[in-house]
């Protein structure tokens, strides 16, 4: 069913969080307990391996987190991007260490729920703080791959504060959210673009491309916040997601989402994924960034026949 | 009488002492039972259970190698439960220390030693935590995770720092003390070591380590506290006597009255008229002066009380010129001082380091002490003093006119303002602000007035707005700068390296590690190497642009280096280092961590080549 290619980046990765309430005393008006995230993901990555999202494992190019503290559950997704390949660079190296850096800042409780862009912020220079240099090699075999982690990456960051009932979202790049509720979509990320096919990103050059790469601070992320209700779903993806299939499809899938507990979303999750996987390598299906590119004048199908970016 | 009674007494009696029996038993072998869960450490009895715990926080510590306000290398990763361990190598998310090895002790900007430390105390680093629930201390176990071995010292407190009043008295014990010795892995371990019962719950531990005998820096991932919750009772077994405890001076031993007895000792006492003094009347008074200047200053505390004679002796301003009063910091409070004052009136080296936290010294005592003492002060060391605020250190820039070496190392709870005296002292030669909060203005009017100055340390000093400022000021105005330490300087760039450059011919040391704004290319580096042929200590760390130009400019003009680290560049290769090598022969430190180019072969080569030469590669995993 799934083939192996040696072309194309296709990542689908899709975090679904369910809004469930957390305390059992659901009886007896008042407002209820805190809310909370029930949250599962699930992944394909190049190697088509399908696999349950392991908390702040890394999937291909992509990575993700799911962490709590006090009062906040967080959900992060990072889009290593694909670029860096040709310069002899790994680019889930740096999602993955982004996200692993995020998961710990959350659970050591120094961040602010209101301020998700602040745990971009914090854990970019984080990054910095490792002695591994973070720099890419020019045309040089990677010898030291398990040290070095560069490139560059887009972010979604998640927050549900679980007092106050808000969401607090952040985002660079094309990674996004969807909030769901009752079968419609409420709330959405806008898609961030320097130009097609180049999101905006976090990075950090090697001396010797300086000027060349596009490099962002994390204040250019996205920010909103809005409230949330008991049963909204909850959906952060990176692009692979998106880009393959359309709103439509993503709410059909969502509208199979039963009751809140862990098994239905990982369900809901996987076929999500699985979906946009196989709509990917569809040579006939006009994917939304399908149609994007032919407005700017692309003739593509899908969007892995685009080959690498 | 009926018969019958005589029975009943007999049968009471005998079910009296049946029950007194089973009583007895009962009570002894409930005691048996909290033997047991003491020598078992079970945790089901319920008795007296104990209780497990990881550190809540960390208070208080002396130096880190992290950034501040960051979670990597820093302090506070000794916190919580371990995030590495039992893994071994280079990571993040552990507690570092500043230095390791002897190498700060080498270099141009290490300051002399204070004679007449007791040989007992090596500490040179400490760190404080907090526990959630306080208990008598049944184990403390650190998992290290790289070069471990530096822990010598673990102490506990009595106050609690959580509770809403302030404690009646504060206690130090040492619950375990060794010399420093060498652990031949660098694998990452389960420190147990044998501490002693005290007999106060405490939620308040201190690590003090020395990591003179490391190869590189040690990391610590987690702390762990064993105790029992109620005081446990005297156990069967005695506890081991340590051929160390009876070698340590007693006021050590003496739980109870620490404080009394430094106290007592530093106190005045009356004496009864001897016959004579034996072959002490036969010496001259410069002799017996010369021999007791080889004793620590509780020995000297102690002899002045054997006789009139050596109590003159000892009491002699003399004895007080240099008075290292940091071994006694779980002690040293402002009646101690009073006691001092009268000996003090001479004292030219004064350490108080690591003294007078949780209000053992007050800033009314330490005015008192330096207002009769300060006069003939020429060195300060105030590290970690953080009962100092702003009148303190007015104080000092008055009473001290001939100060030249002062060190605020880590006093991190002085406000800003309070470094606006600093400027009165215009002899200063040292100052260290390592982690301190001095800001631009404060810092710009000390270097414009602090012209002597050869030794600065503004490592981590994280209210500096721009450096390249500083670098400014420091090259127009301190010509006679031969160490400066700019460590975590964030935001000093190739301008203010070429005015240090052109202004301070005569600098010897100079750290930038991690101070990511330098970029090689625009030759800051090359100029530096070119323009301070005298370096001798060159520390780049992390500075990701440092290549192969920059070594050979190094090579060609800075023949003698003695200690460079390199960190984490990924553009020097082997040749430019061995060109290095063969030229500065006095190289004894190169650290080439995270350099991609340079591998382990590489290494290895260089050691057989220059065996004189320590090359360290620090490794994650």
């Amino acid at each position: 069913m799934f083939s192996v290619l040696s072309y194309g980046r296709l990542v689908a990765r899709a975090v679904l969080g369910g809004l469930s309430q957390t305390d059992p005393r659901a009886g007896g008006g008042g407002s209820g307990g805190d809310y909370g995230l029930v949250t599962a993901g699930c992944g394909f990555g190049k190697d088509f391996r399908k696999g349950l999202l392991k908390k702040g494992a890394c999937y291909g190019d992509d990575a993700c987190f799911v962490a709590r503290h006090r009062s906040a559950d967080v959900l992060g997704v990072a889009d290593g991007v694909g670029g860096w390949r040709d310069y002899g660079v790994d680019p889930s190296q740096f999602s993955g260490t982004l996200m692993r850096t995020c998961e710990r800042l959350v659970k050591e409780g120094r961040f602010v729920p209101s301020n998700p862009i602040g745990i971009l912020t914090t854990s970019y220079c984080e990054l910095l703080q490792n002695k591994v240099p973070l720099l890419g090699s020019l045309g040089r075999e990677n010898k030291w791959r398990p040290f070095l982690f560069l490139g560059s990456s887009t972010a979604c960051i998640v927050v549900l504060d679980r007092t106050s009932h808000r969401l607090h979202t952040a985002n660079l790049g094309d990674s996004g959210f969807l909030v769901v509720r009752g079968g419609e979509v409420v709330h959405r990320s806008d898609e961030q673009q320097h130009y097609f096919n180049t999101p905006f990103q976090l990075s950090i050059a090697p001396p010797e491309a300086e000027g060349v790469v596009l490099s962002d601070s994390p204040d250019a992320a996205d920010s909103t916040s809005f409230d949330v209700q008991l049963g909204d779903i909850i959906l952060t993806a990176t692009d692979g997601l998106f880009d393959n299939m359309p709103d439509y499809m993503i709410l059909q899938e969502l509208k199979k989402l039963k009751n809140s507990n862990y098994e239905s979303i990982q369900q809901t999750a996987r076929s999500i994924a699985e979906q946009a996987h196989e709509l990917a390598y569809d040579p006939n299906y006009m994917s939304p960034f399908a149609q994007f590119a032919c407005d700017n004048g692309l003739n593509v199908r899908g969007k892995q026949s685009l080959g690498r970016s | 009488m009926p018969p019958v009674f005589p029975m009943l007494t007999v049968l009471t009696m005998f079910y009296y002492l049946c029950l007194r029996r089973r009583a007895r038993t009962a009570a002894r072998g409930e005691m048996m039972n909290s033997h047991r869960a003491i020598e078992s450490n079970s945790r089901t009895s319920p008795l007296n259970a104990e209780v497990v715990q990881y550190a809540k926080e960390v208070v208080d510590f002396s130096s880190h190698y992290g950034s501040e306000n960051s979670m990597t290398y820093t302090m506070w990763n000794l916190a919580g439960v371990p995030n590495v361990f039992p893994s071994s190598g280079d990571f993040t998310q552990t507690a570092v220390f500043r230095t390791y090895g002897t190498w700060w002790d080498q270099c141009p900007s290490a300051s002399l030693p204070f004679k007449r430390t007791p040989p007992n105390f090596q500490s040179q680093d400490y760190v404080e935590l907090t526990f959630e629930q306080q208990v008598y201390p049944t184990a403390v176990h650190v998992l290290e995770t790289y070069h471990p071995g530096a822990v010598i010292r673990i102490l506990a407190c009595s106050a609690n720092p959580y509770s809403p009043s302030p404690p009646a008295e504060v206690r130090w014990e040492i619950l375990w003390s060794e010399r420093p010795t060498k652990v031949n892995a660098s694998q990452a371990r389960q420190f147990k070591p044998c501490i002693k019962q005290i007999n106060f719950p405490t939620n308040l531990i201190r690590l003090e380590v020395n990591s003179s005998l490391l190869d590189y820096y040690t990391e610590l991932d987690a702390v762990v506290l064993h105790g029992m919750k109620d005081k446990p009772v005297l156990s069967l077994k005695t506890s081991l006597i340590d051929m160390n405890d009876l070698e340590e001076d007693d006021y050590e031993e003496n739980n109870d009255c620490g404080l009394d007895n430094l106290n007592k000792k530093l106190s005045s006492t009356a004496l009864r008229e001897g016959p004579n003094n034996g072959y002490f009347d036969k010496l001259p008074y410069e002799l017996i002066q010369l021999i007791l200047n080889h004793l620590t200053l509780p020995d000297l505390c102690r002899l002045a009380q054997t006789c009139k004679l050596l109590n003159q002796h000892c009491y002699d301003p003399l004895q007080y010129i240099h008075l290292n009063l940091q071994p006694y910091w779980a002690k040293l409070n402002d009646t101690s001082l009073e006691f001092l004052q009268a000996r003090c009136t001479l004292v030219q080296w004064l350490n108080l380091s690591w003294t007078g936290n949780r209000g053992f010294i007050s800033v009314a005592g330490f005015s008192r002490f330096l207002k009769v003492c300060g006069s003939e002060l020429v060195r300060l060391e105030l590290s970690c003093s953080h009962f100092l605020n702003e009148t303190c250190l007015e104080i000092i820039s008055e009473m001290c006119p001939h100060l030249q070496e002062l060190n605020l190392s880590s006093c991190d709870k002085l406000p800003p303002q309070a470094f606006n005296h600093i400027a009165k002292l215009c002899g200063l030669k040292r100052l260290v602000l390592y982690r301190t909060k001095v800001e631009q203005t404060a810092l710009l009017s000390i270097l414009n007035f602090c012209s002597e100055l050869q030794h600065l340390s503004l490592g981590s000093c994280v209210m500096i707005e721009d450096y390249d400022v500083i670098a400014s000021m420091i090259g127009a105005k301190c010509k006679k700068l031969r160490t400066l330490d700019l460590w975590r300087c964030k935001n000093i760039t190739e301008n203010g390296i070429a005015e240090l450059a052109s202004g301070c011919p005569l600098l010897e040391e100079l750290d930038l590690g991690w101070c990511p704004t330098l970029q090689s290319s625009t030759g800051c580096f090359a100029k530096l190497a070119r323009q301070l042929p005298n370096l001798q200590k060159l520390f780049l760390t992390a500075n990701r642009s440092v290549c192969d130009t920059d070594i050979e400019e190094l090579a060609c003009n800075c023949t003698r280096l003695r200690q460079l680290d390199i960190l984490g560049t990924r553009m020097v290769s082997p040749v430019s280092l061995r060109k290095l090598l063969e030229s500065c022969k006095d190289l004894s430190l190169l650290d080439v961590s995270f350099c991609s180019q340079i591998d382990n072969r590489a290494v290895l080569e260089f050691n057989g080549s220059f065996p004189n030469v320590f090359i360290k590669k620090s490794f994650t995993q």
